[in-house]
């Protein structure tokens, strides 16, 4: 049985309806990333699991106990929020052992385990500070410090990095999932950087307008994704989807006859291929099957050894292409010749917006 | 001249006239045998008249119902209102009617207050008396034992709403991410107001305090209403005192020499409570 | 009504709102049933059925100085409150804009706690021989002793928040400072400036002390003349209810619409929320 199961999951607020009947498995010691863009619901459905605001419809379980309806100091969880939520006017050891104090647990007892969390969080000189005399990287250790003392039987985090420079988030990034290794302990974890959730996750939560989208491995999210909202948030930049018709010869889209697809012929389609796997065609270079076009080149991004080329179809569609700056013979206004392999191509139906 | 200095002239010049000179006049007034009665025998007696009030028990005993007066009115009124702060914030419906109810007596003029009170109390036509009569109870509100106290109780009910307003906006105001940690770490309801709620609240607390504080020293228009003074001299304030002095015995000096005393009392009290509470560092 | 979890707590909580609610309202409901109390029926404190009567309100409208006495505390607090506004604006703007005025918020502070006892008598003494007494100049000159330095504190806490880019923007615009002060920060702080306007007011039109002792029958401010009430000719309990009534109701409404500025006028800064 999972570790923690929600099951057709509600919540509706003053009868706005955010989170739409969630059905989630989480296996013990999984770390589990929910995704998905600005009010989608993540916060929402953590906030749920944590019992910090009450269920409309559904029920919640963790660890084979319905714990629907109990206050979240019954539940035995663990949460970092995203602003740290760190007490304000105690220290640095107080907020820590705050948790255990509730617990009634004995003064020498908080003391070691407090002690045990700093060092290994490297906040042993700052155990007498106030919250209020800590960078931002230290606050945040803080609050995992607070988190992990009390050894729960599940971590929730919502966004925890997301108020970090971009270089202490990647430093952050590799402690809480080495943390999570040894601490081997089961983890949900909320975040709208795709990056974030690729790198940690053992599973992908992708949620969208209070649904789930679907849940699957970060190769599955990527490789695989099951909708045309999970194939165009996930990646960047952001995959080229454009809309197409099935005929005999294969579909019809305004970029040409692209390779024979599934489903019915008069099937409306949407095909979508990401700016990595359109191939600039040279001379020199072995190229996979697949129609050409030529496109007009337009903006022309460096990223280093790779660029992001801006360009427009014969048909005026707008596509996007990463590609090698080496192979980049032509300039901004100048035409290319770029292959559009069919084994890259992602099909979605156009109805239903599901993967075919 | 900087613009600054411009612009800060007309209330520089007002205040001048209305607060430094006065507060001048006072200081030498407090020097001089100074009677209404006797406008032309007008003389210096040096420290004569802070001696006198000095050892005046009359003055001894204002200054002492006073400081009774202000301890137990402000400390009322601060359990009062954090109390009732953290009861209108839980409020689920008509929590803006209700504050406005309760803010009320705040605004109005503390003399209908007195007086509202003093025949709601009296024992003869008061109301409550009545009830309580009928109760089998008979509370003599304006007797020896309870003047003072039925005082402060007028007090606090119209000041209470004051320490209500401070605290629900201090209450308002602090953020929301604590409290929730707070729950998910197992606080109950006591741990998490005594270890975050109290302490995040403070320096209004500090603030709200001194506040009411000064503003009780002041203290007049009950008495004025209600008691004057009586019975005997037992709810005799120091501005009771002072307006007594000054405008019924007509002995100006003794009255200043006793308002600079109250100045001096209140000084040392408002730096006792600053030092106290470290107002400085809550500040930040 | 309450959503704590416990019943019991949800119960205690109630009857404690209630009995609060209870507490405050009582008096108010009382001293207006006395004011349409029929005379006759005069302090009697068991009789709560019976047929109003205006007679109160009519005698006090039409054969008392009440009148007159409202008048003089409208006229007294308005000016009040417009010299408060024309001198406590522009310095409010110095002492929050300007360097080197750190002190002055703690002599505002420090005035408006002044204790009346220590200035009424050298203006008692001053009015007396300027034969002063019973003008409503006097007791305008006393109530700006408190009105000025309140309105100055609670503007300077209402300048604070303004961003300081505004006047920056209006003065890169090609506005001299003055021109910034009045054309743009002005406006912005105008919430603050009705709250401060109304505050004052309500102090000014509540005072009893300086207006009792400056002032006499021609000036006499309603405050006085409630208390006069009970003073001359016995109690006259219906008719000083009317006059209660009078002196309360304008500033319960004034100040209610004013409650959401008023805890940041109080702070004055000095409370960060
Ligand atoms: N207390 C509330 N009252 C009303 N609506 C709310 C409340 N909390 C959240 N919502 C709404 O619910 C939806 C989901 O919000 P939620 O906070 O779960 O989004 P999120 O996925 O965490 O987004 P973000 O990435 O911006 O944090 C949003 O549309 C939001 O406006
Ligand atoms: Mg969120």
């Amino acid at each position: 049985m999972a570790f923690v199961g929600l099951e057709g999951l509600s919540k509706a607020f003053q009868g706005v309806e955010v989170l739409d009947s969630i059905d989630l498995d989480i296996e013990r010691g999984d770390f589990t990333v929910l995704l998905g863009p600005s009010g989608c619901g993540k916060s929402t459905t953590l906030r749920l699991i944590a019992g910090l605001d009450s269920v409309s419809r559904g029920r919640i379980t963790i660890d084979g106990r319905d714990v629907t309806a109990l206050e979240p100091r019954l539940r035995d969880i663990a949460m970092v929020f995203q602003n740290y939520a760190l007490y304000p006017t105690m220290t640095v050891e107080q907020n820590m052992g705050f948790g255990l104090k509730a617990q009634k647990l004995p003064t020498e007892t908080i003391q070691s385990k407090v002690g045990e969390a700093a060092e290994l969080l490297g906040l042993t000189d700052f155990l007498d500070r106030r919250p209020g005399a800590l960078s931002g990287g230290q606050q945040q250790r803080v609050a995992i410090g607070r988190a992990i003392v009390r050894e729960p039987k599940l971590f929730l985090f919502d966004e925890p990095l997301s108020n970090l420079d971009a270089k202490l988030r990647a430093g952050m990034r590799e402690e809480i999932k080495h943390l999570h290794q040894r601490l081997d302990a089961t983890t949900i974890y909320v975040t709208h950087d795709q990056e974030e959730a690729m790198t940690m996750a053992d599973r992908i939560v992708i949620m969208n307008g209070g649904q789930i989208e679907q849940i699957g491995t970060p190769e599955d999210i990527y490789f695989r994704p099951a909708t045309r909202m999970v194939a165009s948030f996930i990646g960047s930049p952001e995959m080229n989807i454009f809309a197409g018709t099935m005929t005999d010869n294969g579909i019809d889209t305004g970029l040409g006859i692209l390779t024979k697809g599934p489903g019915a012929v008069g099937t409306k389609l949407q095909v979508g291929i990401r700016p990595d796997d359109l191939q600039l065609v040279t001379e020199d270079k072995k190229l996979p099957e697949g129609p050409t076009i030529d496109c007009r080149i337009g903006l022309v991004e460096l990223l280093g050894p790779r660029a992001i080329l801006h360009l427009r179809a014969p048909d005026e569609t707008e596509l996007t292409a990463v590609v090698s700056y080496e192979d980049l013979k032509a300039a901004s206004g100048e035409t290319a010749r770029f292959l559009i392999p069919s084994s890259a191509l992602h099909i979605f139906d156009d109805a239903t917006g599901e993967r075919l | 001249m900087h613009l600054k200095y411009k612009m800060i002239v007309p209330l520089v010049l007002v205040l001048s006239a209305i607060m430094l000179y006065p507060l001048a006049f006072s200081g030498w007034l407090s020097f001089q045998d100074y009677r209404l009665t006797r406008i032309d025998e007008v003389h210096p007696v040096g420290l004569e008249n802070y001696r006198f009030v000095a050892t005046d028990p009359a003055f001894l005993n204002a200054m002492r119902n006073t400081l009774t007066f202000v301890f137990g009115a402000v400390t009322l009124e601060l359990i009062l209102g954090l109390s009732l702060a953290l009861l209108v914030q839980r409020l689920r419906i008509m929590r803006g009617f209700v504050r406005s109810i309760l803010l009320a007596p705040m605004f109005i003029t503390p003399i209908a207050v007195g007086l509202m009170f003093r025949f709601l109390l009296s024992s003869e036509i008061g109301v409550v008396s009545h009830y309580l009569g009928l109760l089998g109870l008979s509370v003599d509100w304006f007797g020896p034992q309870m003047a003072l106290l039925t005082i402060i109780l007028i007090d606090v009910w119209q000041w209470t709403p004051f320490m209500l307003l401070m605290f629900l906006a201090g209450l308002e105001a602090l953020p929301k991410a604590p409290f929730e940690a707070a729950r998910v770490d197992g606080a109950g309801p006591w741990l998490t107001f005594s270890r975050i709620t109290l302490p995040m609240l403070m320096p209004v607390i500090v603030v709200a305090l001194i506040i009411r504080a000064l503003d009780a020293f002041k203290v007049f228009e009950y008495v004025f209403a209600t008691t004057r003074g009586g019975p005997g001299d037992q709810t005799v304030t120091i501005m009771y005192f002072i307006y007594q002095t000054g405008f019924r015995f007509f002995r100006m000096g003794e009255a200043a020499a006793a308002a600079v005393m109250l100045i001096a009392v209140i000084l040392v009290l408002v730096v006792a409570l600053v030092k106290f509470s470290k107002i400085d560092r809550s500040k930040g | 009504m309450f959503d704590y979890p416990n019943l019991g707590a949800r119960v205690a909580a109630t009857i404690a709102i209630i009995l609060a609610l209870f507490l405050v309202l009582f008096p108010f409901v009382w001293v207006f049933l006395e004011s349409i109390k029929p005379p006759e029926l005069g302090a009697r404190p068991d009789v709560w059925v019976f047929t109003p009567s205006w007679a109160n309100w009519q005698e006090v409208a039409f054969e008392s100085d009440v009148p007159l006495n409202i008048a003089n505390s409208f006229f007294v607090a308005a000016v009040t409150v417009l010299i408060s506004l024309l001198c406590g604006a522009p310095a409010a703007y110095a002492f929050s804009r300007f360097r080197g005025f750190s002190g002055a918020r703690y002599g505002i502070l420090g005035a408006e706690m002044m204790p009346p006892a220590i200035l009424i008598l050298p203006f008692f003494l001053l009015l007396y021989h300027l034969q002063l007494i019973d003008s409503r100049i006097g007791v305008i000159a006393a109530h700006l002793t408190f009105v000025l330095p309140v309105v100055t504190w609670f503007l300077i806490g209402f300048f604070d928040e303004v961003p300081k880019d505004l006047e920056s923007q209006a003065m890169i615009d090609g506005f001299t400072r003055f021109q910034a002060f009045y054309l743009v920060i002005l406006p912005a702080v105008r919430p603050g400036l009705a709250a401060a306007a109304v505050f004052g007011f309500v102090l000014s039109w509540n005072d009893l002390f300086y207006a009792l002792l400056l002032t006499g029958s021609e000036s006499r401010t309603l405050p006085v003349a409630i208390a006069g009430f009970w003073t001359f000719r016995g109690i006259e309990m219906g008719k000083m209810a009317v006059a209660i009534l009078i002196a309360i109701i304008p500033v319960l409404i004034l100040s209610h619409s004013i409650q959401k500025h008023l805890i940041r006028g109080i702070g004055g800064g000095a409370v960060k929320y």
